[in-house]
């Protein structure tokens, strides 16, 4: 059976999509639509874009959620639809409310131009101590890892340097890998 | 006075404490909103009735022109021409219904107010917390102008400028002006202004907030400075007729009352007011040309002027009708504003709910047909269509509904029965059906009642405290 380690699995940074610090949402998918062409060895595309400062090190991760957050309009009204919520209601009221709003209010151009124009900062996420992970730690702990956090993806370390990205698709892909070989085998 | 300022200081920080994880800072709004000379200068008063049980106990507190009746212990607190009623809380045997449970009480329930600072606040009914049923605490707790906090115990709380807290235990929340609040229990929340909130869990909830722009011109309430606006102009403009009621000793009703009605010698009757039998008028009510037919009622902080209630209407605490017709069985929630003019009456139907704190300020005749419910701000014919549905429609909603800024969900049906059973008890418990013989309620109870003064320390560094007192049958 094959025993993975995370440097086996990660995707380097290199072949990583990813934007300076003060980039916009553009530029951001850009880069990402330019990885996606560059390096699709898995079936799984490459889904997020690292953010990095002047010295080149990660400072944070704009996800395709970020990028969709940017997307909410952010007026006086929206925000006391979201407050509602604290008032007991379920969340298929709240929906409602927000689809009458929606409704209200012409579709707009200007969302999409608004926000492509938006800065990464605004949106990007910063990791937290519990989204890195060694090059060389098992396959079985990078597991537990991704499933207490509730990550879709670590920072890989060597050293104190950040090499590479390990994507929940790719542990899966392992995983899955390693389950039929143990199943063919007996 | 320096031992006031501590007080003061220590209330405040005891609020700020318990509202630490909402980051609100109370000093800035109360620091000055009372002048703590203003706090030396009136009394305070008790009543005693034969009808209620009487255990009064104030401990290093400020009481200023505030009123008691029933059992209260009052302790290290200033409270400022508050109303702190007594008159409905439970006796001992009494058995407390919560869910399928039977709770009897283990002794009279007692208010016991503690660390707080309550200012012009009426205090009713009794604890609806099946936690603690025998104590109807207010502790470390602030309450601003004309806020009422009915049936609602308050552990760390704020409460601005006429909100009110009914039926509800409220654990470190901040209580926007001019919110109310009925949820049973809440805790960690910061209630925007002009919110209100009807939530009976699993039955019903009802949500509507007021737009802040157009309420801001009624009440208005930020740090610095004293609340403003229409409400306050309102109250002030009448305010010199209550101090001759307060002033003077012994003051003879100037109209007739009929024997099964009670009329409060510290209201306010101006010419032309008309009582009918089983009518009941509180303290701090102020009624001129008003005509209440049998079984009306009007509650504490109530101005009813040039208006006609047909009969078992209710004025609940601090609300407002002027130049308006109602006819019977129209019930008016706490805090309501409904403004009439000379020429643009207002005409409510019988059997109607006004939702409490609801504004109606109309500048051109305005109908409300019988059988409806109105909520939040209504200034035309537009905004009662956006703002109102009759109470047949609404029983029919069975699971989410929106209208306007106001939003539902639940059972309409429970949301109307809930609310015409407290209706009827309301009028059942303020002596609305009295028969000459049973049926007794405060109308009749409230008759037989005498008030004393206590004064507080007039110099020195115990100035405007009062000394310990106790006050026992």
């Amino acid at each position: 059976m094959k025993q993975y380690r995370v440097k086996d699995l990660m995707v380097p940074i290199s072949e990583y999509a990813t934007v300076a610090v003060g980039a916009t949402l553009s530029e951001a998918v850009v880069a990402l639509e330019k990885a996606q062409e560059e390096y699709c060895h898995t079936q799984y595309s490459h889904r997020a874009v690292l953010i990095l400062d002047k010295n080149k090190q990660v400072v944070g991760k704009l996800s395709q959620l970020d990028f969709l957050r940017s997307l909410e309009p952010k007026d006086e009204e929206i925000e006391r639809i979201k407050s509602i919520g604290k008032f007991g209601f379920s969340s298929k009221s709240i929906a409602l409310q927000r689809e009458q709003y929606h409704r209200s209010i012409p579709p707009s151009k200007d969302i999409y131009a608004n926000a492509a124009r938006l800065k990464v900062d605004v949106f990007m996420q910063t990791h937290s101590e519990g989204e890195y992970v060694n090059e060389d730690t098992s396959l079985e702990t990078a597991v537990h890892q991704l499933i207490s956090g509730r990550h879709l993806a670590l920072l890989v370390t060597q050293r104190k340097k950040i090499v590479g990205i390990l994507r929940m698709s790719d542990v899966f892909a392992a995983a899955f890998h390693v389950m039929k070989e143990v199943e063919a085998t007996g | 006075m320096k031992e006031l300022e501590r007080l003061l200081d220590r209330v405040i920080q005891r609020v700020n404490i318990n509202l630490r994880e909402l980051e609100y800072d109370v000093n800035p709004l109360v620091h000055n909103l009372i002048p703590l000379n203003q706090m030396t200068k009136f009394y305070a008063f008790y009543g005693i009735t034969p009808n209620h049980p009487l255990n009064l106990q104030f401990r290093h507190s400020n009481l200023a022109g505030s009123y008691f009746l029933g059992r209260c212990r009052v302790t290290n607190s200033l409270l400022y021409k508050s109303d702190i009623r007594g008159d409905e809380l439970k006796q001992k045997d009494d058995l407390f219904q919560y869910q399928e449970f039977e709770i009897p009480m283990a002794e009279d329930e007692e208010i016991e107010i503690e660390d707080s600072f309550l200012i012009k606040t009426l205090v009713h009914n009794f604890s609806h917390d099946p936690e603690t049923l025998e104590k109807f605490f207010i502790k470390d707790t602030i309450s601003t102008q004309y806020a009422n906090i009915h049936g609602s115990p308050s552990n760390g709380s704020f409460l601005g400028p006429f909100a009110t807290v009914d039926l509800t235990t409220i654990r470190d929340c901040l209580i926007g002006t001019f919110s109310y609040i009925q949820a049973g229990e809440v805790s960690h929340l910061n209630i925007e202004p002009g919110t209100v909130w009807v939530r009976s869990p699993e039955t019903f909830n009802f949500l509507y907030r007021f737009p802040l722009q157009r309420l801001n011109n009624y009440i208005y309430f930020t740090a610095g400075s004293s609340p403003r606006g229409i409400f306050i102009d309102f109250v002030e403009d009448r305010k010199e007729a209550f101090q001759r009621v307060f002033d003077v000793l012994n003051l003879e009703p100037s109209v007739s009352v009929p024997s099964s009605a009670s009329l409060d010698r510290f209201a306010v009757i101006k010419p032309k007011t008309h009582i009918s039998e089983n009518v009941l008028v509180s303290q701090r009510a102020y009624l001129q040309n008003a005509w209440l037919g049998k079984g009306a009622n009007a509650q504490e902080q109530s101005y009813i002027i040039n208006s006609r209630l047909e009969g078992n209407d209710i004025t609940a605490h601090g609300a407002k009708i002027i130049e308006a017709r109602l006819g019977k069985d129209v019930f008016v929630g706490f805090n309501c504003f409904l403004r009439g003019r000379p020429e643009s009456q207002l005409t409510i139907g019988k059997d109607s709910i006004i939702m409490p704190h609801t504004i109606i300020d109309i500048h051109k005749p305005l109908k409300i047909p019988a059988g409806h419910l109105v909520w939040g701000l209504v200034t035309n014919e537009k905004d009662l269509d956006n703002n109102s549905m009759s109470l047949k429609a609404f029983a029919k909603i069975e699971t989410r509904f929106s209208k306007g800024d106001m939003i539902f969900e639940g059972s309409g049906s429970e949301f109307v029965t809930t609310f015409k059973e407290r209706i009827h008890h309301i009028l059942e418990a303020n002596g609305a059906f009295f028969n000459g013989i049973s049926n007794k309620g405060h109308a009749q109870q409230n008759q037989n009642i005498s008030f004393n003064t206590i004064q507080p320390y007039p110099k020195g560094e115990k100035e405007g405290l009062y000394p310990t007192i106790i006050i026992r049958p």
